[in-house]
């Protein structure tokens, strides 16, 4: 199979590399079918979707900046990040986190309803 | 919209797993407890919105070109 994305060109892949997230994700609940990708030439993972392929999220591992980050069973927690011209401007939704199951290739989204865990989280420094 | 007019301790059953209860009023505050199974996600609208604007806007910004950020320190979460 192929998409055409934005980001990166075509993208070959084959079914089984397809994360399927039952209920989408908070304003995308329309899309269900995702590929988990590590570009070569970013800094983030990213999560694009086969559906509609010019839509794509850069994602960072929560692990890595708080090992007390809430777990799920068998998934992996990631943060949705938003991109900014400044890098010390971009943001980290630590509210909503998508885990992901990369064994069972299925993944969701829900919201961590706690002040210390805000939308947009400053994920740089100098 | 269906509307339903419930006491304090009376509640309303939504299918046959989730249960709403109305725990205390006050002048212009509700107190509400719910009973759902764990696979039923449970928000205030207010942080959903917040949520879904920023994943919105998390989708738009992606479009970016993407500066070296190797050189930035990242900041962990206290």
């Amino acid at each position: 199979m192929k998409i055409n994305t934005h980001q990166f060109g075509e993208i070959e892949f084959t079914a089984e590399k397809i994360i399927n997230f039952e209920n989408g994700l908070f304003g995308f609940e329309f899309l269900k079918k995702y590929l988990f990708i590590k570009p070569d030439d970013s800094f983030f993972y990213w999560l694009n979707s086969i559906e509609n392929p010019d839509i794509a999220f850069p994602m960072f591992g929560l692990r890595a900046i708080d090992d007390q980050f809430p777990q799920e069973d068998n998934f992996e927690a990631f943060g949705i990040v938003t991109l900014n011209s400044n890098p010390l401007n971009i943001t980290l939704n630590l509210k909503a986190p998508v885990y992901i199951n990369q064994n069972d290739k299925s993944g969701f989204q829900k919201i961590v309803d706690t002040d210390n865990y805000p939308v947009n989280y400053k994920l740089f420094s100098e | 919209m269906l509307v339903l007019t419930r006491k304090i301790n009376e509640d309303i059953k939504i299918g046959t797993e989730i249960t709403i209860k109305i725990l205390s009023i006050s002048e212009n505050q509700v107190k509400i407890g719910i009973d759902a199974p764990r696979n039923v996600q449970i928000y205030r609208n207010e942080v959903f919105e917040k949520v879904k604007e920023s994943t919105i806007e998390a989708s738009r910004a992606s479009i970016q070109k993407e500066a070296d950020l190797f050189k930035y320190k990242i900041q962990k979460v206290k």
